[in-house]
């Protein structure tokens, strides 16, 4: 149950808000004499944006936000509105929108109870997650935003008519308010606004992205992750058809762990459950097939997350950057696995310079692929295409020259300071997995009428790839100090 | 106002909305609300306005309509409108529903004696429960969706006010399980659900059964009075609950609810059959449903919690927030009874996992993170209410939950938490010091924070965060040597490579504790002082040197000070420079102080500065060192006040200035002297609290009586007898008067008071005195003499004086002994007063009687005869 919520776009001083006085109603009685009103909409927000570190005004120390004492450890905030302190105020920054609601409290306020005894936080976070998702679920972003931001009091009309949330996907509820002539002699899910009537088709993708820190150091282990998203669309006729779909694993195929899977999965193998990145690896580690059985809503889904470790990164590398006098003197050396699909939609390494002045002058030699240089940026980018060469090995040597540092134009970083410095890795591979997981089109069961068409994709994504200079000291995970 | 176009009210609601107190106290907001509910029923306006002025009827009732009575008016009119409305599909029957509802809500008149209530309940009942209501309710299309709204009304309605509904339990329950075209799942379970919950709450708080509720179906309304008897026993009861958390056990008492056995099993079946079809809800209504029947199930006999076992496994595998969020209230309301130790290691591992994983958003990983180290174990062992990790939380787990400088700031801290939640327990096990100790991981993250936040240039948000990490590190590892002492030492490093962080160092010996502080503040002032006085970054060093400069390596800190004094040109630095001294003169620094404070006074090129230098040397050269920290501490009388300057000149107001207080002294005259050259005034003096260095200044109206001196009382205290204080009194005329008294002090705080005492009198008599006495034999000559020189120029009067009881020895014995110079008792007494400056009185009493007797008087002052009449008068009186 939300008191309010408010959402505003940085670039848009005018917030889209939502009050629920009723809710407010209750909040009185609830809080007692610890009741804080909710401020008009104008200093509901600047004192939001204060608190978020969103205005302009960091020049000089303010104890009211610089205290050392003012910590905060969760997106929970207490908002100072004329001398006394809103709490608790949801809020987070997404893509240069701060989504915020105030949930209601079914205690009084002080002492403050924790979060996790109040069960309006997570439907707060839920309502704004659920916006966030509805205004960024397409790919024509800029276009579409305004739209649908406009559509929004219509949606939380539908979604939210009394501060008690009853949908977090607005797009269902967008979906319900066109479906609502249809009449049901079965048990509707909420959760499903109609039908769907046409060719019974299922589609299921995966993707992996991979993530990497390597160091090329004696004392420091490199890592890296995989995270899964098997995504679905299930376009079949009838009110609750139920689908089965099995991941499964080749033979040398690493297990899938962190296994999360949407609310829609009506049951979970035990074994599903359990396997975990937590716990140390071994042989018995259970490796598929995973099925999950599940009844579709009407639109595309996220079926299950899962996370993986690989026994070798796909690409090894190492990165070495001195400060010789004026000049940087850089090595790079990239190594393809062997066990990895040499077919790229595009391989490029990304070699950023920070709080430098601009590039005055590069020279360097390649191995393989060409190097593109953006002087006012300083960075230079090695795109090295579709393939690895034979070898599967490549390499870059070079110098690069800066010219002074001007404070706006070059880019700031507060992580490579001094010989810290990263090249990051940024490719693609079409139907490929790195665990090797994939959805076998026969193991999908559909029980529904009529025989489904069933389309599978897979893709690997490189996400926060990153090689270290190994000359410098670099930042380091816990992870990687248990060598 | 008339009849307004589509793109007046668009603009209209618009404005209103930008500010809506200001437009509600310009004219135009007068008639806001009235025009809004005339308007909706015009034909010229779209629906689209229409459904945006119910929006802004929705949000904002108690701006438009202010009190209870326009309130009613308001639902009323509203209702009317939805009758009104033709019978084809339309966008505002739903808003309409939510419009009437929300007014009756805020409005407060929601009740047995509002018409709009008695309308409104049972529409939206009528139309929960999918009857037919007739044309106005029009196209059947609209029905399944208004079916919802008025469910959701309801339940808007039975949360302001429970137990509402409790007479429709069992009707609800009839909807729900309905074969054929069935009712919208969702909004009837939530209903039934809510309406469950808050009648097994009202009847256990009013010890009643069930009665029945469960089970009976007839529906109420259709023109049968709305049975309110629940909402009222409920009204009283709507107030701060923690619903199915374990610390609100006591006051949940739903013990005190005996179900029969048939009570027991059909609550079971209703909440089995809301379990049941729980996965044709949304997540975030299921979550719902699983807070509200936790909480109604809670403590309540005979209905095991088995019934949610089912949904369990389901819900532990999903990634949603809510839902694993209403899992853990369960385990929070249900404990062992519905987790084994094994389902809470599993919980646990699920909550580790989901606080980490790529998959998920960040705020959800915080708010894991902190559902983690609040986790309602089945056998807690530490003080609850405090974030500690929970027992099965081996360290192995947490090797994902460990912050590194990649993180976010609120992830960072948040790891950095339970990183040292981890050390405190690590500390305890091993001091091998090896490389991936949780501790020396510890010191190798902060040590990055501080390279971070030492960037010069570097956004403010860094260095704060810094100062975060050490504040939070001081204070779960306040006994940990090994962490506090590499952390005292960066910190002085950082203050080193960028002294521009004062600000923050000041800020941190503030909150800290002493752990860290004291140290942190010797290595801070060696810093500070160790440094040649000029350069940049001087106002910095200042500032961090009043901050940390006490009594010890005073000559560093002085000689530091020398030199700046040299680069302070600007009236800045000199008041940093002079806020340090000021520190000094606080804790007590003296000697090369003085020397430092008048080279200042001459030296500095601000006249203010200069005052302030030779202001400090005069108090430091005038003031006892206690009233120094006094006069120089932190000002009582203003400590709001950010600036320091108006907060020393209110600091030296209530030090140095006297303050004016309410007396903790009292006065009162003591027994008469009458001995002496001249009158003296005895006084008594009580304090009620310690007085130290107390002067009492007396005056007298007119010119009766010489100026008085003051008198002077080093100390005095409480229960402890004080010798009695003379006042001397030179009258110039022999009159009574009024003393009035003021007394100054210094109370044991060093702060002197201003005080005005209630006055004293002095009375006639008390100026008496006596006259040299002359040898035995010559007594009688000696007061004929006095007698008959009193004649020509004073004069003689005869009066009567009355006696008491005692007779005539007893009262002359007791008023007149010092001034008797012949006695023959019983019945005659010659009597010589001097009245000074120069005056006499006589009196002869002869052959006195039984009740009185006759006085013959002479004296030389004319004035005084009236005064002599009462004094006699009054005598028989006091005796």
């Amino acid at each position: 149950m939300e008191h309010s919520f408010v959402m505003q776009c940085i670039a848009d001083p005018k917030p889209s808000a939502r009050r629920y006085p009723t809710v407010e109603k209750r909040a009185k009685v609830f809080n007692g004499t610890s009741y804080v009103p909710i401020p008009e909409d104008g200093p509901f927000l600047k004192s939001l944006l204060f608190e978020l570190r969103l205005l302009d005004e960091d020049r000089d120390f303010m104890e009211s936000r610089d205290s050392c004492s003012r910590i905060n450890k969760t997106s929970v905030y207490g908002l100072k509105v004329g001398g006394e302190e809103l709490w608790p105020v949801v809020a987070f920054l997404k893509n240069g929108i701060v989504y915020a609601c105030v949930p209601l409290v079914e205690q009084t306020l002080s002492p403050r109870p924790a979060l996790i005894s109040i069960s309006a936080i997570s439907q707060g976070f839920e309502l704004l997650f659920g916006i966030q998702d509805f205004l960024y679920s397409s790919q024509k972003i800029d276009t579409e935003l305004n739209t649908k931001l406009s559509q929004l009091p219509d949606l939380l009309l539908q979604a939210c008519p009394f501060g008690t949330l009853l949908d977090a996907n607005l797009q269902n509820s967008l979906d319900s308010i066109s479906f609502a002539s249809v009449t049901h002699p079965q048990k509707q899910p909420a959760w499903k606004a109609g039908t769907y009537k046409g060719k019974p088709q299922v589609s299921i993708a995966i993707t992996e992205k991979v993530k990497s820190m390597q160091y090329d150091k004696q004392d420091i282990a490199d890592t890296w992750q995989v995270v899964g998203t098997v995504t679905c669309k299930c376009d079949l006729e009838g009110i609750m058809p139920n689908v089965t779909i099995s991941l499964s694993l080749p033979t040398n195929g690493s297990p899938l762990q962190d296994i999360l899977v949407h609310p829609c999965v009506t049951s979970l193998d035990s074994a599903i459950l359990t396997s975990s990145s937590i716990d140390a690896m071994d042989d018995s580690a259970f490796s598929g097939p995973y099925k999950f059985p599940f009844t579709p809503p009407l639109e595309s889904f996220n079926l299950c997350y899962y996370t993986s470790q690989v026994p070798v990164p796909p690409i090894l590398g190492f990165y070495q950057m001195k400060e010789e006098e004026v000049q940087l003197k850089i090595t790079v050396n990239l190594k393809l696995h062997e066990s990895v699909k040499n077919n790229f939609k595009f391989c490029e390494a990304h070699i950023p310079f920070y709080n430098r002045g601009p590039i005055t002058h590069v020279e360097y030699k390649v191995s393989f692929g060409q190097l593109e240089v953006f002087r006012e940026k300083s960075l230079l980018i090695w795109i090295i295409g579709q393939k690895f060469p034979k070898s599967m090995e490549i390499s870059l040597s070079g110098t690069v020259t800066f010219g002074a540092k001007s404070h706006e134009k070059q880019p700031f970083d507060h992580i490579c300071i001094g010989g810290t410095a990263y090249l990051k890795l940024h490719f693609r591979i079409l139907d490929y997995t790195l665990t090797g997981c994939y959805a076998d089109q026969h193991s999908v069961q559909v029980f529904a009428s009529g025989k489904p068409k069933i389309s599978t994709h897979r893709k690997l994504i490189s996400s926060d790839y990153y090689i270290w200079n190994s000359k410098a000291p670099a930042p380091v995970t816990y992870g990687s100090l248990l060598l | 106002m008339g009849l307004l176009s589509r793109e007046a009210w668009a603009q209209r609601l618009g404005a209103f909305r930008a500010s809506p107190s200001a437009y509600m106290a310009a004219p135009e907001g007068e008639d806001l609300g009235r025009d809004l509910l005339s308007d909706l029923r015009s034909e010229k306006l779209s629906e689209q306005t229409k459904v945006s002025m119910l929006a802004l009827s929705l949000e904002y009732p108690a701006q438009l309509w202010p009190d209870a009575p326009a309130a009613e008016a308001a639902a009323t009119s509203l209702l009317d409108t939805l009758v009104l409305l033709p019978p084809r599909p339309s966008a505002l029957r739903r808003p309409l529903l939510l419009a009437a509802t929300t007014a009756l809500v805020t409005g407060g008149v929601l009740g047995p004696t509002s018409g709009a209530s008695l309308r409104l309940l049972p529409l939206l009942l009528g139309l929960a429960s999918g009857g037919d209501l007739g044309r106005g309710f029009g196209p059947s299309s609209e029905q399944r969706p208004l079916q919802a709204t008025a469910c959701e009304c309801l339940r808007e309605l039975e949360s302001c006010k429970p137990g509402l509904l409790g007479g429709c339990l069992g009707l609800l329950r009839g909807l729900l399980g309905q074969e054929g075209p069935v009712a919208p799942v969702q909004p009837l379970s939530l209903l039934l659900a809510l309406a469950l919950r808050n009648t097994l709450v009202i009847q256990a708080r009013a010890r009643a059964s069930l009665q029945g509720l469960l089970t009976v179906r007839a529906p109420p309304p259709g023109g049968g009075p709305w049975n309110w008897t629940l909402a009222q026993e409920g009204d009283a009861h709507l107030q701060p609950q923690a619903p199915s958390w374990p610390a609100a056990e006591e006051e949940c008492g739903l013990s005190a609810l005996e179900p029969s056995p048939e009570e027991a099993r059909e609550l079971r079946a209703a909440v089995a059959q809301l379990l049941d079809t729980s996965y044709l809800l949304t997540p975030v209504a299921q979550a719902q449903l699983l807070w509200l029947l936790g909480w109604a199930l809670r403590g309540l006999r005979g209905q095991p919690p088995v019934l949610f076992k089912p949904q369990l496994v389901r819900l532990l595998g999903t990634a949603q927030l809510a839902l694993l969020h209403a899992v853990l209230a369960l385990k929070a309301a249900f404990g062992e009874a519905l987790f084994t130790a094994q389902d809470e290691a599993l919980l646990l591992r699920r909550l580790t996992l989901a606080a980490q994983h790529p998959a998920l958003p960040l705020p959800a990983h915080l708010f894991y993170l902190h559902c983690l180290l609040s986790f309602p174990e089945n056998c807690p062992l530490g003080p609850a209410g405090e974030e500690a990790a929970p027992l099965l939380l081996e360290p192995q787990l947490c090797r994902g939950l460990l912050p590194n400088l990649l993180h976010d700031p609120l992830a960072l801290l948040a790891r950095l938490h339970l990183l040292c939640l981890l050390c405190a327990e690590d500390e305890q096990k091993e001091e091998k010091g090896q490389a991936q100790s949780p501790c020396h991981y510890l010191q190798e993250l902060l040590a990055g924070l501080q390279q971070r936040a030492a960037l010069t240039g570097g956004p403010r948000a860094l260095a704060t965060l810094c100062f975060q990490a050490s504040y939070l590190v001081a204070l779960c590892l306040a006994g940990h040597r090994t962490v506090l002492a590499p952390l005292t030492h960066g910190l002085a490093q950082l203050y080193r490579a960028r002294p521009a962080l004062a600000p923050h160092f000041v800020d941190l010996l503030d909150r800290v504790a002493p752990e860290l502080g004291e140290p942190l503040r010797v290595v801070l002032r060696q810093e500070v002082v160790s440094r040649p006085g000029g350069g940049e970054a001087l106002r910095w060093h200042l500032q961090m040197l009043a901050k940390v400069a006490d009594r010890d390596a005073q000559s560093a800190t002085l000689g530091f000070l020398q030199a700046a004094a040299a680069h302070c040109t600007d009236w800045g630095l000199q008041q940093a420079l002079l806020r340090v001294c000021r520190a000094l003169l606080r804790v007590g620094v003296g000697g090369g102080l003085a020397d430092l404070l008048q080279a200042l006074a001459r030296q500095l090129e601000d006249p203010d500065g200069r005052d302030h230098a030779r202001l400090y040397y005069v108090l430091l050269s005038h003031l006892s060192g206690p009233k120094l920290g006094v006069a120089l501490g932190p000002s009582l009388a203003a400590p709001a006040l950010t600036s320091s300057l108006v907060a020393e000149n209110q600091g030296f107001a209530t030090a140095l200035m006297v303050q004016e207080a309410p007396a903790p002294i009292r006065l009162s005259v003591g027994p008469q002297r009458a001995e002496g050259p001249v009158p003296v005034l005895q006084l008594q003096v009580e304090v009620l609290e310690p007085v130290y260095s107390l002067e009492l200044r007396f005056r007298v109206e007119g010119q009766l009586y010489a100026p008085l001196g003051a008198v002077h009382v080093p100390c005095l205290c409480p229960g402890r007898p004080a010798r009695p204080l003379l006042l001397p009194l030179q009258p110039q005329r022999p009159a009574p008067a009024q003393l009035d008294i003021r007394a100054l002090y210094t109370k044991s705080t060093g702060l002197t008071c201003y005080t005005h005492l209630p006055p004293l009198p002095v009375k006639f008599a008390d100026l008496f005195l006596p006259f040299p006495k002359p040898p035995e034999g010559a007594r009688l000559g000696f007061f004929e003499e006095l007698w008959d020189s009193c004649l020509p120029k004073g004069t003689e009067s005869r009066l009567w004086c009355p006696l008491g009881p005692q007779g005539l020895e007893a009262l002359v014995s007791r008023h007149l002994e010092p001034f008797v110079v012949v006695a023959r008792p019983p019945t005659s007494y010659h009597i010589a007063i001097r009245l000074p400056p120069d005056s006499k009185l006589l009196l002869r009493l002869e052959a006195a009687q039984a009740d009185g007797v006759p006085v013959v008087l002479r004296t030389d002052a004319w004035a005084v005869l009236p005064l002599v009449g009462d004094y006699l008068r009054g005598l028989s009186a006091a005796v």
